[in-house]
């Protein structure tokens, strides 16, 4: 049985003037325990949005439209806020942030972060037990467990301060961990510090299903088993990491292949061909597909015609022409 | 410890604080040295000061070092009452309205912006003058608390706005921390320095409103405050009789608190902002 479960999720934004963005429109996807899926997209292509509805975060002007998602068996929709907070966030569902270095509270220190998210989902566990329980996981994590923890976030580096973090978001043992972009805005030689420490806390087995979103598509391939690519609120394609990576088969899957620089070997002199244009505004309904309007094998129909997923060389694709 | 330190080594917070610690003296201290009586006459009315009394005496024939120690322990009072009301209303409303967001900071915005526009002296004139009857030290206090809180809740939203999309508040929001313990936990620790400095202000500013409406005689009934102590001086003519015991020392009895107060806010921002540290 899969572990976790999305079904056909819309959600949207609501402005001021009462105008709908639909921001996340018609997500599937399903992963098994000890799964790792990596989604990619441009920016404002739904991420985000995407991670807050995967974990039943619902924070105005965010609301759901449609769909379900599913953790364990047990749906996340229609739910009380308060619900979600203490039997879902950091129990079921977990989040490493996006800039992990800056995501600690400069005025309180790791001990008192980490009693504060024990508390806010435990009721009167033993003092002794927590404790002993946080300096365990801490050393697990490869810190220094009776310094990290008695130390203002100021005083740790960023390491340190990274694992602390990540150190605090699985401290329930969550069944998914998401990580939101953990290495964008780092320098080459830090993701690849960022992606052996994850590797590491799989092989401890401090977490082992996870959803890594990035738009660093040639970094996913060493972390991810599934990768899917996301365009203006839609997967458009889904397959095997290396499907998507070496074969890609959906239009804007190579587009952004082609357009990527890496630092990968027998990268080095590749050339880059940047995209025009630029994605469909979501205010306003869309017809046809998608990304008709900047697809350089768009045919005229495609601009009539909803594209649906279709298998093509084993894996999905949203386009009616992919072969 | 090393914030109180450094605040020790800025020359106009020590001033301030011993400014302000002198005239809490002569408020808290001094009645234990002093026959404070402000009821018994002590003399012939509008005596000059004297060996015996170091004042000279009011319109009654009152001591007046008995009336001004009780005056400026009024004063303070309304101020520490009237401060901690505006600085308590004022940062929860700002907190929460600035985390909130939404249609609630909308609402509160919208409140805030109409005390702001409405003069508050003209709301105190209106309440004070109504109430004839009961017109208690507490309930200026509390008048004075319920009309000066605006700004506070301004400055307090701005931030909290501002400090809501940090990277550590999406932390504690998808670790499953409720808006409670958010803005208690993560939001206030931040604004406290701030909140502090703006409670001094409030102090300040309440001593000196109560002053004012005391003044043109709107003040408490049941009790003498500084401003009581002016209305007097001026409804029984001391100016133009030149009797300068009766309204100079609690002038500058005022003067001195307000002061001591905005020393130590100033000072206390240039060691709190570490934009002004030196």
């Amino acid at each position: 049985m899969p572990i976790f479960e999305v079904n056909d999720l819309h959600l949207h934004y609501l402005t001021r003037f009462g105008a709908k963005i639909h921001a996340v429109a018609g997500v599937s996807f399903s992963m098994e325990q000890g799964e790792i899926l990596g989604i990619a997209g441009e920016s404002g292509c739904g991420k985000s949005t995407l991670v807050n509805g995967l974990m039943g975060l619902f924070i105005p002007p965010l609301y759901p439209t449609s769909g379900d998602v599913r953790v364990g068996g047990e749906s996340l929709m229609g739910r009380t806020p308060k619900d979600i907070r203490e039997n879902v966030l950091a129990r079921k569902v977990s989040m490493i942030p996006q800039g992990a270095i800056n995501a600690l509270n400069p005025t309180r220190k790791i001990k008192h972060l980490a009693m504060d998210l024990i508390k806010s989902h435990e009721k009167g566990g033993n003092k002794n037990e927590i404790q002993k329980r946080l300096y365990d996981r801490f050393n697990l994590l490869g810190l220094d467990a009776e310094r990290v923890l008695n130390s203002f976030p100021i005083e740790l580096t960023a390491g340190e301060r990274q694992r602390s973090v990540i150190g605090l978001t699985t401290l329930l043992d969550p069944e998914m961990v998401i990580a939101d972009e953990p290495t964008s805005a780092l320098d080459v030689t830090t993701q690849k510090a960022v992606i052996k420490l994850i590797f590491n806390l799989l092989d401890k087995k401090i977490f082992s299903t996870m959803i890594f979103i990035t738009h660093e598509l040639p970094l996913l391939r060493h972390v991810a088993h599934r990768i899917a690519i996301m365009y203006a609120g839609q997967f458009v394609e889904l397959g095997t990491a290396e499907q998507v990576v070496f074969d890609p088969r959906h239009p804007y899957t190579r587009a952004l292949m082609d357009a990527m620089l890496s630092a990968e070997p027998g990268q080095a002199k590749k050339e880059t061909k940047p995209l025009e244009g630029a994605p469909p505004n979501l205010a306003h309904p869309i017809s046809g597909c998608r990304f008709a309007a900047r697809c350089p094998s768009a045919k005229p129909d495609c601009r009539i015609n909803e594209q649906s997923l279709r298998i093509v060389g084993e894996r999905q694709v949203r386009c009616d022409y992919a072969e | 410890m090393k914030l109180f330190l450094n605040l020790l080594k800025t020359p106009s917070f020590v001033f301030g604080v011993t400014l302000f610690l002198a005239t809490l003296g002569v408020a808290l201290v001094l009645p234990w040295f002093y026959d404070v009586d402000t009821v018994g006459r002590a003399g012939t009315p509008y005596l000059p000061p004297s060996a015996e009394h170091l004042l000279g005496t009011n319109h009654l024939g009152v001591d007046f070092v008995s009336l001004l120690i009780t005056g400026l322990r009024a004063s303070l009072y309304v101020g520490l009452l009237a401060g901690c009301i505006a600085t308590l209303l004022g940062t929860f409303l700002g907190v929460y309205a600035g985390y909130k967001g939404g249609w609630i900071d909308d609402l509160i915005n919208l409140v805030t912006n109409l005390f702001i526009v409405i003069p508050y002296f003209v709301v105190l004139i209106l309440i004070s003058a109504s109430l004839e009857e009961g017109r208690s030290l507490q309930l200026i206090a509390v008048i004075i608390g319920l009309t000066t809180w605006p700004w506070t809740t301004r400055s307090v939203r701005a931030q909290a706005a501002s400090l809501k999309s940090r990277d550590h508040i999406g932390l504690a929001k998808v670790n499953g921390c409720g808006t409670f313990q958010i803005v208690t936990l993560h939001i206030l620790p931040y604004l406290l320095s701030y909140v502090f400095m703006v409670f001094i202000i409030q102090i300040a500013a309440g001593i000196l409103v109560e002053a004012s409406i005391s003044m043109i005689g709107l003040g408490p009934y049941d009790s003498i405050s500084l401003g009581v102590l002016m209305d007097d001086a001026m409804k029984n003519e001391a100016l133009g009789d030149g009797i300068w015991w009766a309204f100079i020392p609690s002038t500058i009895l005022i003067t001195a608190v307000v002061f001591a107060l905005y020393t130590l806010n100033t000072s206390m921002e240039g060691v709190f902002n570490p934009r002004l540290r030196k």
